[in-house]
């Protein structure tokens, strides 16, 4: 039952993950691998808050989004400078220096990680608590985010996407409008983290490393880029296939790269035969 | 003062110990500049150098020669289809960059993960030892490796400087590194040049690879690492300017070394990826040095 | 002086190319100003220097008699200055409406702090764009094309639609280059119809065209372009009865 829970809490924090991620580079069309480093962002400063300050936990969670956030616009300002393209490479580098710093920072637990994060409910309430929790808030960003690219909002963010000299010949401030969407795609990772920090009570620099964004990426474009619900599918179906493999009892040092095997090839199947992901696929049938 | 003894050991062991790197970076700043891709499938590339390489010396126990004709081989290869099936499939198609980075970079992951599976996870080298013998020149210790490592390295660069320079296949990789329509206009195959780049920069990664397999351990999550050093290389070099990636990756391994004089071994990554930051600030377009205008045939 | 649109001395090279040789223009209010002469003579340039997608080297634009130098692609837009392009740079994934409901000059619909906060401002400014854009469609006979995909349309009707969504940016000065390329019939028409109503109301026009009778049915001055540089200024009947001027234009 716990263990179901926390697969639970899990599906929704990857949803929220994979969404905030789709409404960045499937709706945004910007192009970035960073978004474990701002999920990790939240998690240390939700956590360092939960042990250092009295805050209250709803605060932290909201101050690690708000971190996230201020990050990101540093990242995309200095990027979106040179050039679009540009940013992927600065994502990459910032996501693994600023994890490479924590790793090597005492304050933040090092390479070992932040432990002994303190909890907010205790007892047999925890579990159904946190599930509420998280899964409100992934159908909170979910709702939220098809608000935002439905009506005027999704329709300068789609023109920007389909002929942005145009766009930008007409009135609007694209980098502007990037660095907000970024903005508020990594606000939202890092209020996962937030979460995810309060639940698992330990967070580890190799729970955000870039193969995450690789995991999240897989998400996303299997479920269906620049759709509602192809990143929620891809989530679920994503944490689902680790757990149909554990019940053939692999040895684990066979189990982990079998499991890579597994969703790199679904990732380059998908990327080749059926770009538009599965809910894509769903809509052109349908 | 600090020993000037001291001072030229750190420096020759720098220079040598970048060596690889220069490799790996002039492989994948000359990718960057012929095709404008962050070929990031070089990861794989490396890993399947390096462990064919291993696989033949160690399995087979066959001799050097031999290994590095199969890693040239299959690595020159993969990079081949690599190039013929993914890329160019993904270009007729008008991909995005996005959709590249995504190929490329799960390419490797793929590979990694495939490799882990055979070989397992623990540090492998290419010789049982990586000890080289050494000799003492002027007070300063110079290992056979370190020569060997420089002269592969400078041997590379000339060769690929003269290719460019001098050969009508070189030329035609800068006349498609510059404007790949044009080129087609004139009657240069765009196609061509990419696929004659992705085997010389398999090349480039054998010769890294079976350097770094012989000065210590590799495991196979270590090429996503070494691909980041070539990465900034080529970001302060900047974009489309090969030797001035190659000598930016010396610069890096010089400051590495140089920084054990003044910092912890344990900052050492972390110096590595500061220089990135202040590079991506600062210096988007690469570092420009005012005499430092190498002049080869296109940059 | 009535002015609305003048460029002072601008220059601008690429390399050994001048496409701008201190270029000085002047557009008048209701004028339609004709910008001609032979390919690679720097008018799309022009049109490029004055909207601000290039930088000039040296020179200055101003608008209404302030300088607009310092002002960035989308502001030169909010400031009045709109255009046409070649390549119509339609969006592609969205309908007729919806490439013209992105066009007028203001949005507060695009703001997430304004559609969070003033959502009944939202709405009306929403409802207000929807008519106008109703309204510039019907002015081209195209309003049942409102939600079909911009795609799908024939090259003229598409064409007209990228005029339609310029029009909704209503400010002082028009820049079309070659409109007409490609177009001919009712299209063709409606067109020359438009572009003439603009005038009327008050715009400045400037445009690009290789079709002959189409600048002179609306030009009343014209401009030859060749290497950068205007090498003549008059009404079109002057520059096209010009010997040395049709033999750059239609000569080797």
């Amino acid at each position: 039952m716990e263990y179901l829970a926390t697969i639970g809490v899990l599906i929704a924090i990857y949803v929220i993950l994979s969404s905030s991620y789709n409404l960045v580079i499937g709706y945004g069309g910007l192009s970035t691998v960073a978004h474990p480093i701002f999920f990790a962002i939240g998690a240390y400063t939700a956590g360092l808050l939960a042990i250092h300050s009295s805050l209250p936990a709803p605060c932290n969670v909201l101050l690690g989004g708000v971190a996230a956030m201020i990050a990101s616009v540093l990242l995309a300002a200095s990027a979106l400078r040179v050039s679009g393209d540009y940013l992927l490479i600065a994502s990459l580098g910032f996501q693994l220096g600023l994890l490479q710093l924590i790793k090597n920072l005492d304050f933040t637990g090092g390479p070992g990680g932040l432990t002994a994060i303190p909890g907010t409910v205790t007892g047999a309430a925890r579990t159904p608590f946190f599930l509420v929790v998280s899964g409100l808030l992934a159908v909170a960003t979910v709702v939220g985010i098809r608000a935002i690219v439905n009506g005027p909002y999704g329709r300068a963010i789609t023109a920007m996407r389909d002929e942005e000299l145009a766009f930008t010949a007409l009135g609007r401030d694209a980098t502007s409008m990037k660095i907000v969407i970024f903005a508020i795609g990594c606000g939202i990772a890092g209020i996962a983290g937030g979460v995810y920090a309060y639940y698992f009570q330990y967070i580890s620099p190799d729970q955000f490393e870039v193969l995450q964004s690789a995991a999240i990426l897989t998400m996303v474009v299997l479920g269906g880029m620049g759709t509602t619900f192809g990143p929620v599918v891809g989530a679920i179906l994503l944490l689902a296939i680790p757990q149909a493999i554990t019940f053939l009892n692999l040895p684990p040092g066979i189990m982990a790269p079998t499991q890579g095997i597994i969703f790199t090839v679904l990732v380059l199947a998908f990327l080749f035969l059926r770009p538009a992901g599965i809910v894509g696929l769903a809509r052109k049938t349908l | 003062m600090l020993d000037p003894v001291i001072l030229a050991q750190i420096l020759w062991t720098g220079i040598a110990t970048s060596a690889p790197y220069v490799l790996m970076t002039v492989g994948f700043a000359l990718t960057l500049k012929v095709t404008g891709l962050w070929n990031f499938a070089q990861a794989g590339l490396m890993a399947i150098a390096f462990y064919t390489m291993f696989f033949v010396l160690n399995f087979l126990a066959l001799p050097v020669l031999v290994a590095l004709a199969a890693a040239a081989a299959l690595t020159g290869l993969a990079s081949l289809l690599i190039e013929i099936h993914g890329l160019q499939v993904l270009r007729d198609r008008g991909s995005g960059n996005l959709t590249f980075f995504i190929f490329t970079l799960i390419l490797s992951e793929f590979i990694i993960y495939v490799i882990t599976l055979l070989f397992g996870t623990e540090p492998e080298t290419l010789f049982k030892s990586i000890l080289s013998p050494v000799t003492i020149v002027g007070n300063v210790a110079v290992s056979d490796w370190d020569e060997l490592a420089v002269m592969v390295a400078s041997g590379g660069l000339i060769l690929l400087y003269g290719f460019l320079t001098w050969t009508r296949e070189g030329q035609f990789l800068n006349a498609v590194a510059d404007n790949a329509r044009l080129a087609e206009l004139y009657g240069i195959s765009a196609k061509r040049a990419w696929r004659v780049v992705s085997v010389i920069a398999a090349l480039f990664i054998v010769a890294a690879m079976y350097l770094i397999g012989t000065h210590g351990g590799v495991v196979p999550n270590s090429p996503l690492e070494l691909i980041l050093t070539a990465v900034i290389g080529t970001l302060l070099g900047g974009i489309g300017r090969v030797f001035a990636a190659a000598a930016a990756a010396v610069f890096l391994g010089l400051i590495q070394s140089f920084s054990i004089l003044v910092i912890d071994s344990r900052w050492q990554n972390l110096l590595l990826y500061g220089v990135l930051f202040v590079t991506i600030l600062l210096f988007p377009r690469g570092v420009r040095l005012p005499r430092f205008r190498l002049s080869l045939a296109g940059r | 002086m009535t002015a609305v649109l003048r460029t002072e001395d601008l220059c601008k090279r690429f390399g050994g190319i001048v496409v701008s040789d201190s270029v000085n223009l002047t557009i008048d209010r209701g004028e339609i100003l004709g910008l001609i002469g032979p390919n690679g003579a720097g008018k799309t340039s022009l049109f490029n220097l004055i909207s601000g997608v290039l930088r000039p080297d040296s020179g200055s634009i101003y608008l209404n008699g302030e300088a607009i130098d310092a002002a960035a692609l989308y502001r030169r837009a909010r400031l009045g200055i709109a255009r046409t392009w070649q390549n119509m740079l339609l969006f592609r994934t969205m309908t007729v409406l919806e490439n013209l409901l992105i066009a007028p000059r203001s949005y507060p619909g695009e703001s997430i702090l304004r559609v969070a906060f003033t959502h009944r401002a939202v709405r009306t400014a929403e409802r207000l764009a929807r008519d106008r854009a109703m309204t510039t469609l019907a002015r081209m006979g195209l309003e049942q094309t409102a939600n079909d995909m911009v795609v799908d349309l024939p090259f003229g009707q598409q064409k007209l639609i990228g005029l339609a969504r310029t029009l909704m940016n209503d400010g002082p000065v028009l820049l079309l280059d070659e409109p007409m390329a490609g177009v001919e019939g009712a299209a063709y028409e409606t067109m020359q119809r438009v572009v003439r109503e603009e005038a009327e109301s008050g715009r400045a026009v400037c445009l690009v065209e290789h079709n002959v009778s189409f600048i002179r049915d609306l030009c009343s001055r014209a401009v030859f372009m060749a290497n950068g540089k205007i090498l003549r200024d008059g009404t079109v009947e002057e520059l096209i009865a010009s010997d040395a001027l049709t033999e750059l234009y239609f000569g080797v």
